[in-house]
């Protein structure tokens, strides 16, 4: 009896072996593809992606409300002074605002005497954003809208604050979003005040560095950096970040957007080109549209 | 038939209890809770929930569950395919050949345990991610996952074992 049990362990000791060998090459191979192959894994992932959405948007109210209780609950011990304060602010925000819209009449009566185009980027579409992932390897949100909304890959991705990301898996429902801060992101920026060019490259920190500034390039803490439209996958003009730091060659930049707290997120439609510019394709000659 | 069925379908429905927990807790790990720290601090709850039912309950977390449950966090995740899979795959060897020492221990040294499986872990996936990406990718993240999942693994035990003691 005892022979027979001691066999049937080591049976099963060598199938528990087997099956491990067997999954992990399994293993490997997927690591291979995804290094050596053609898209197919991010393909994939945007199809993964749409499986579990209803699952996040599910989960998804009842986090958000004990959230917003938190938050209200956090708040009602300063809601006086926080009362005062946005008081002051309006009162500064309406004169911000006269002035925005005189400035605004003003440059569109500039752009149609020097006919400049248009500059407004429209959104394809707003989404709500249902899951963060990339654990401590990636940044990126999951956002419920994909290619049903006409979203695409590689479309800047922006919330009211400033820029957010880009589009890099796209599903039917869902899209993943890179986020600015992410280690593979790469943002050409210039700065506000001085208008030097610089990249903003992410770290997987919630702070980016900017480099590839100009030797002679000045920069303070507290400026502001935005997209020089350079390289062609951000329109130029959007609020990125914000200078923290200048130490040791170091310069270290806060995103604007609330990367920490994404909510709803507006996908642009963005083109390097206006439409006018591009050759027209046969079907746009036949539709009188251009593509 | 010496034995005869021993694993998650001699429980019948409950016997998927561990799977469906992990699967569930793989979808946790994407909730966006309202921090940008819980991107990257959010603790590895599958890893806990693997290391705790194979502690446990061995046969109802196979290899192929290991493997189908890594593949799929790897997928909603976003980090390159394998990743978690393997990961998954060596909770299951290691468990399964350190089990003889630990088995009928207190809870304080399956956390100790656990805290080692885990470091050495991450520190083979840091080490295959910056393969994958070609260069050495700053490891305080990775470290800080590390520092949460382990802290994380007493309470999230907890909660798992009052769940074993309820359907299994």
């Amino acid at each position: 009896m005892q022979t027979t049990g001691q066999s049937t362990r080591l049976r099963r000791a060598g199938r528990g072996r087997d099956a491990f060998w067997l999954y992990m090459s399994l293993a490997l191979a997927l690591l291979a593809l995804e290094i050596f192959g053609p898209g197919f894994p991010r393909q994939l992932r945007g199809y993964a992606n749409d499986a579990v959405a209803p699952v996040l948007t599910v989960f998804k109210g009842p986090i958000s409300a004990v959230q917003s209780g938190m938050e209200r609950f956090a708040g009602v011990s300063d809601i006086y002074l926080e009362n005062q304060t946005l008081r002051d602010e309006n009162g500064k925000l309406r004169q911000w605002r006269e002035a925005a819209q005189r400035l605004i009449q003003e440059n569109e009566q500039l752009r149609q005497i020097l006919k400049v185009p248009q500059r407004e980027v429209p959104p394809v579409a707003t989404a709500h954003v249902i899951g963060f992932g990339g654990g401590a390897f990636e940044r990126s949100v999951l956002i419920n809208a994909g290619s049903g909304d006409n979203v695409a890959p590689n479309l800047p991705v922006v919330d009211e604050l400033g820029l957010v990301g880009r589009t890099i898996e796209v599903g039917y429902w869902t899209t993943r979003v890179l986020l600015i801060t992410d280690l593979n992101s790469r943002v050409p920026v210039r700065l506000e005040r001085t208008s030097d060019v610089a990249i903003a490259v992410g770290l997987n920190e919630p702070y980016m560095h900017l480099r590839f500034l100009a030797a002679n390039g000045d920069v303070q803490v507290g400026d502001r950096i935005i997209t020089s439209g350079h390289g062609g996958l951000f329109p130029p003009g959007v609020p990125v970040g914000q200078i923290i730091s200048t130490d040791d060659d170091v310069i270290s930049v806060r995103p604007l957007s609330a990367l920490d707290a994404l909510d709803f997120v507006r996908v642009m439609d963005y083109q390097p080109l206006p439409p006018d510019v591009k050759q027209p394709t046969a079907e746009a000659d036949a539709t009188g549209r251009p593509q | 038939m010496a034995g005869g069925r021993t694993g998650a379908g001699a429980l019948g429905i409950a016997g998927f209890l561990p799977i469906g927990v992990s699967f569930l807790l793989a979808m946790i790990m994407l909730l966006p809770l309202g921090s940008g720290v819980a991107g990257y601090a959010m603790p590895h709850l599958v890893m806990i929930s693997c290391f705790y039912w194979l502690s446990s309950r061995p046969l109802l977390m196979p290899y192929g569950a290991c493997f189908l449950l890594g593949l799929f966090l790897d997928l909603w995740v976003g980090v390159p395919l394998g990743i978690n899979v393997t990961m998954l795959l060596l909770t299951r060897l290691f468990v399964l050949s350190q089990l003889k020492h630990y088995r009928g221990k207190n809870r304080g040294v399956h956390w100790v345990v656990f805290t080692l499986m885990a470091f050495s872990l991450l520190a083979l996936s840091w080490a295959i991610m910056s393969v994958v990406e070609g260069r050495m990718l700053p490891v305080n993240t990775v470290f800080f996952q590390w520092l949460v999942t382990s802290f994380f693994y007493a309470p999230v035990a907890f909660v798992l074992g009052r769940l074993r003691r309820l359907m299994l």
